[in-house]
This record gives structure tokens, C-alpha cells and sequence, in this order.
């Protein structure tokens, strides 16, 4: 029998990463100034959990140049949406888990 | 992980996605709004083949089309962005149901479904709406304007009168959803 924080995401489980997939699971983009500022991180810190998450296939970056401004749009893919939706599903049975254990 | 951790992780979560859901100028209360003001102008016509029901199945689709670009002009600004295709699609689809279930209920002599066969589709829209948004209080609009529907039904009123009730309280819920949507938003901002 395997413990249930087996089945967690090294990738994701990790606080800014989850709140980043959670933000680009409700839309279809969001670009990386709205992203530091709801995550309330740093612009370095900010990049260095996008790159992890890109290169575990997650997001995809798109660089552009919108109204002569540079301007980076991140997109969830499929594979992201899954693993998010994996994940919560995980912490959520660990929780109830737990919970159960601490009331027998 | 302990189940502190975890449990912090999941309300993070949560919040970054609600402020995500918040943030998006999400067009479907125009769009919705829009549809009802088409169908109940369908309803009120008599038949949907008039002028006024024509001129709806144009205006309808176009309007919805201008507000889905001005509102994916918007969010490229904010910096999130939605696609309003999923919100088109429910109006111009609720558009198409009203003005079929308004010509059914004409063709096969059904006053009922003529009358309120629309105005159901509205709210069944509203439903859908409600899944979409998973909002309670959209899920109550639409229940309460079927509650509205069945009880002008089951009272036994002349055309005249069921019309103007129909028109008076389907327009008395709408601008009350608009108002608490606004202020909602204006609260959250």
C-alpha cells in the first residue's frame, strides 16, 4: 500500500505553481503582469516557477508584441488541466482522509 | 504534506481562481440580457414571423456579436482573458429555441406554447448559465421565472393581461439580476 502523498505532483503541489494553474484554468490566457500581481510574487520568482511548469509540458508561453509593448501570454494545455485537477483531488482525499483518522 | 498544508494549498487554490472568475469582464450578463429582451419582445409579438420577431433574429445575433469583441478587447487589457464563444453560443442558441417553440406553438395552434414557450427557454437558458458560472443565485433567476411562467399559466388571464404580467415581471427580475450583478462587482473592485 502506498501513502497517499505518493500520488501528489512535485511540479505542482508547490504554492505559487497550483495558484498559477488554478488562475489559467478559469480563462483561456493570462498574461504575466496579472499573474505577479494576483500571486503577489516577484517578476524572477514568477518566471523561474513558469519555466518548471513549462518544462514538465503544463503551460505554454507566447511572447508578443501588443500596442509597442512586449507583452508574455501563458495558456494552460491539457495536460496541465489534468494534472490540476489531479492534484486537488489528492490534497482533497488526504484532507477527508485524515480528518476521518483523527475522528476514530 | 500534512493536512494543514494540504488544506492551505486547496483555499489558495480556490481563491486564485475566484479572483481569476472575478476579474474576467465575463460578458454573458449582457449577452443574457440581451437574448431576454429579444425573446420577450418574441413573446409579445404574437408571432414570430412578424416584423418585430424578424428584426430580433437579426439585431440578436449581431448584438451578441458586438459585445463578445468589445468584452475580448477588454480582457486582452486586463490581462485575462476569456473566450466568449461558449457565451454567444448560449444566446444565439436561446435566440433560435424561442423563435422555434414560438413557431411551434403558432403552427400546431397551441396559444401556451406560442405565449410561453419563449420565456421557458429563457429560463432554461438561465440554467445553463448558472451551471456555467456555478452561481446559485443565476440558478434562482431561472427557477423563479419558471415559478413566474406556470403561475401566469395557472391563473386563467386574458392575453392582454398574462402578456403585460410576463413582460413586467420577466423585466423586473432581469434589471434586479443587473443591479446585483453591478453592485456585486463594484463591492469586489
Amino acid at each position: 500500500m502506498t501513502h497517499p502523498t505518493s500520488a501528489l505532483d512535485d511540479t505542482i503541489h508547490q504554492r505559487v505553481r497550483l495558484g498559477i494553474l488554478a488562475v489559467l484554468s478559469e480563462s483561456r490566457r493570462a498574461d504575466f503582469g496579472y499573474l505577479k500581481e494576483v500571486l503577489e510574487v516577484t517578476a524572477g520568482n514568477l518566471s523561474q516557477h513558469l519555466a518548471i511548469l513549462e518544462e514538465a509540458g503544463h503551460i505554454q508561453i507566447a511572447k508578443g508584441i501588443e500596442d509597442k509593448r512586449s507583452r508574455t501570454w501563458i495558456t494552460v494545455t491539457r495536460k496541465g488541466r489534468a494534472a490540476l485537477a489531479s492534484e486537488v483531488a489528492t490534497m482533497k482525499a488526504l484532507v477527508e482522509g485524515i480528518t476521518i483518522a483523527q475522528r476514530t | 504534506m500534512n493536512a494543514d498544508e494540504a488544506r492551505e494549498s486547496l483555499a489558495f487554490s480556490e481563491y486564485a481562481r475566484k479572483r481569476a472568475r472575478d476579474d474576467m469582464g465575463r460578458p454573458w450578463l449582457a449577452l443574457v440580457l440581451l437574448a431576454s429582451l429579444s425573446v420577450v419582445s418574441l413573446s409579445l409579438t404574437d408571432a414570430a414571423a412578424s416584423p418585430v420577431g424578424l428584426f430580433w433574429m437579426f439585431a440578436g445575433p449581431v448584438g451578441a456579436g458586438a459585445i463578445a469583441l468589445y468584452a475580448s478587447r477588454r480582457n486582452q487589457s486586463s490581462g485575462i482573458d476569456s473566450s466568449p464563444l461558449g457565451y454567444v453560443a448560449i444566446t444565439v442558441g436561446l435566440l433560435i429555441l424561442s423563435y422555434t417553440a414560438g413557431k411551434i406553438g403558432f403552427a400546431f395552434q397551441v396559444p401556451a406554447v406560442a405565449r410561453f414557450g419563449p420565456a421557458l427557454v429563457v429560463a432554461a437558458g438561465y440554467l445553463v448559465l448558472a451551471w456555467v458560472e456555478r452561481s446559485w443565485m443565476v440558478a434562482a433567476v431561472s427557477i423563479a421565472l419558471v415559478a413566474v411562467t406556470v403561475a401566469i399559466l395557472g391563473f386563467d388571464l386574458s392575453s392582454q393581461q398574462s402578456k403585460a404580467l410576463l413582460f413586467g415581471l420577466y423585466g423586473i427580475t432581469l434589471l434586479a439580476v443587473g443591479f446585483s450583478v453591478r453592485v456585486r462587482r463594484q463591492q469586489l473592485l
